[in-house]
């Protein structure tokens, strides 16, 4: 494997982990929001 | 910081306390948020069956990635080579989507159910429920244990304390934030420790990489490596390591209770993304870290006392800054009790609902309050277990794939339990009870392999792949996709495995205990002329508390109420 593919191989994913990141975030950040406004525990 | 004997930097002892403080108690700060003054027996296990997408995805994502499974990421990363990885680290990953269709099924069964145990109860019987309970117990008391181990070796390397005082810092933390609100707790904490796990692998992992050269340690460390270990098509990688784990976490996610508890927990109509969205975290996390095992490699570093369980911490002590080691720390402590408490929530509710709700108590006379009590008390014990356990250090990576083979005897009877009407308890029952009798001789080469009892080690192992991947099929395109896929398998496979794969003890144990378990239950069943109904599971298994939960009432409610 070529010292490009090797690297991106090996940084490729922290790239999807922020992005799982960022989807469980705004799913949260809904959820919050949701309990607020029906005024409800969160779990 | 200071470097201690082997040229680690390590956290002073003040640093590592208020880390520590910090963590565990913001978590119990949280848990103070949802506690309930009088907690609901259902709620303490199943959270009230309508959790959110955000945080039931965060959760199973945080359950599924414990620190022993970055550990032995790493491990496959530095043993196997560019592949490691990702035949420890995908495979996990792709079980969580194979395992849920069959978690629909699950749910649609019994919507109420607190328990995978308790539906074997009424499906089948006293025999497979206990059977069941007992490896789920036995289970999470491994999982707790080797995250105790965990914690506590990463603590002994990066600060002044010892190992055992690193398990009973651990320990006591996870305990006192999980004792109160149960599964409530597990599931709202884990959303916070995988905003804490996930942001530490984004930054540390390019960290690394750029601090053991970059680019240019692929160049001056090839030649640390062996054709096997540079070849992303290993074939070491996968016999030794993939192949053997993808039985074994099948048979894992089925036979978790963790993993049932949020099945059980989460909004019936979230399961597909919640499960999606925990392949995806899941497998990113643990190949990512599992690079780190990698670099190990190509940079030369040596494990500290031979020991492939120091090479994450020891690598983090030899290439991060004083905050990033910081970091590292959460990040570890974060996943080990993620897993953790989720394991203490899991043996609580089989305590509460398998052991006193439908074998101690009378049929729905089961006393709520008890029930709590067994609960919590079965946390405390199972805290005490687990840390004398892990006094005994043992190694993570074999624990994990025992468990999970083990569990191979079970997966196809309880899928089957399911799906086929003609499923007994005696043929339940004794189908894991042979299976486990012929797994435990393969698994640790007690009889010689040599000849015909080599070829008939073989002959199982190949219906076992069949097995395994016909079950996969099963779940997401029906019975004619899963019997043609296994059929292939079996006969694609036979000429290479036969003769051959008896040298492979971790991975013919798991496919003869799959095997086996299943010829022996299809043939004790094909001919029954009984038909269970499912709806009966539907009627039977309910709440066990139907008490109100009362919240501690804040000043401004009780301000309404004077009004």
């Amino acid at each position: 494997m070529s010292v490009f593919l090797l690297s991106l191989y090996v940084l490729i994913w922290p790239v999807i982990v922020a992005g799982v990141l960022f989807v469980l975030g705004r799913g949260l950040w809904h959820e919050i929001r949701e309990a607020k406004r029906e005024g409800r525990s969160l779990i | 910081m200071v470097p201690d004997g082997a040229g680690l930097n390590q956290l002073g002892g003040w640093t590592v306390i208020s880390l520590l403080v910090l963590f565990f108690g913001g978590t119990l700060l949280m848990t103070f948020f949802i506690g309930r003054k009088n907690e609901n027996a259902d709620g303490y296990m199943t959270a009230g069956n309508k959790v959110g997408f955000g945080i039931s995805a965060a959760s199973m994502t945080a359950t599924w990635i414990w620190a022993s499974s970055m550990y032995a990421s790493a491990t496959s990363g530095y043993t196997y080579g560019i592949s490691g990885p990702i035949h420890y680290g995908l495979w996990g990953a792709l079980m969580i989507l194979f395992i849920y269709p069959f978690g629909k099924r699950i749910r649609a069964v019994a919507p109420k159910a607190h328990t995978l145990a308790e539906i074997l109860y009424v499906r089948h019987g006293k025999s497979s429920q206990l059977m069941l309970a007992g490896s789920n117990i036995v289970g999470s008391l491994i999982s707790i244990t080797s995250n105790f181990i965990a914690g506590g070796a990463l603590i002994a390397l990066l600060s002044p304390f010892n190992f055992t005082q690193g398990i009973v810092f651990i320990g006591t933390g996870i305990l006192l934030y999980s004792l109160w609100s149960g599964f409530r707790a597990s599931v709202l904490t884990d959303a916070a420790q995988i905003f804490a796990m996930l942001g530490a692998v984004i930054i540390i992992i390019p960290v690394v990489f750029f601090a053991t050269g970059g680019t240019d340690m692929f160049v001056t460390g090839a030649a640390n490596l062996t054709p096997q270990q540079s070849s992303f098509f290993s074939s070491d990688a996968f016999l030794n390591q993939g192949a053997p784990y993808i039985a074994a976490v099948l048979a894992y996610a089925i036979g978790n209770q963790t993993i049932a508890q949020r099945l059980f927990a989460v909004r019936e109509d979230l399961i597909k993304k919640t499960f999606i969205t925990a392949t995806v975290g899941y497998g990113a996390t643990i190949i990512g870290i599992g690079m780190l095992g990698v670099i190990a490699l190509y940079a030369g570093v040596v494990p500290l006392d031979g020991d492939t369980n120091n090479l994450i911490p020891q690598m983090a002590a030899t290439y991060l800054s004083p905050v990033l080691l910081g970091l590292f720390l959460v990040m570890i402590v974060a996943a080990l009790s993620s897993t953790a408490d989720s394991d203490l929530s899991a043996m609580s509710s089989i305590m509460m609902a398998d052991v006193y709700g439908q074998n101690i108590a009378k049929e729905g006379q089961a006393n709520p309050k008890t029930m709590l009590f067994i609960g919590r008390i079965t946390m405390v014990v199972a805290t005490g277990a687990g840390l004398y356990f892990a006094s005994g250090q043992l190694n993570i990576l074999d624990l994990l794939v025992f468990v999970g083979a083990l569990w191979g005897a079970l997966v196809f009877p309880v899928i089957a339990s399911f799906y086929w009407e003609k499923v007994t308890n005696k043929a339940f029952t004794v189908s894991v009870l042979v299976a486990l009798a012929c797994f435990i001789p393969v698994r640790f080469a007690w009889i010689p392999m040599s000849g015909a009892t080599g070829i008939i080690v073989d002959i199982l192992a190949t219906v076992g792949i069949g097995v395994v991947l016909g079950l996969m099929a099963f779940g997401f395109f029906g019975l004619k996709v899963a019997k043609i896929v296994a059929a292939v398998a079996i006969l694609a496979t036979a000429p290479f495995a036969i003769g051959f794969l008896h040298d492979y003890a971790i991975l013919s144990g798991s496919l003869v205990a799959y095997s086996v378990s299943t010829l022996v239950c299809y043939f004790m069943c094909f001919r029954n002329q009984a038909n269970f109904d499912f709806d009966t599971i539907k009627e039977r298994i309910g709440d066990f508390d139907n008490r109100q939960e009362t919240n501690h009432e804040s000043a401004e409610a009780l301000l309404e109420k004077k009004a």
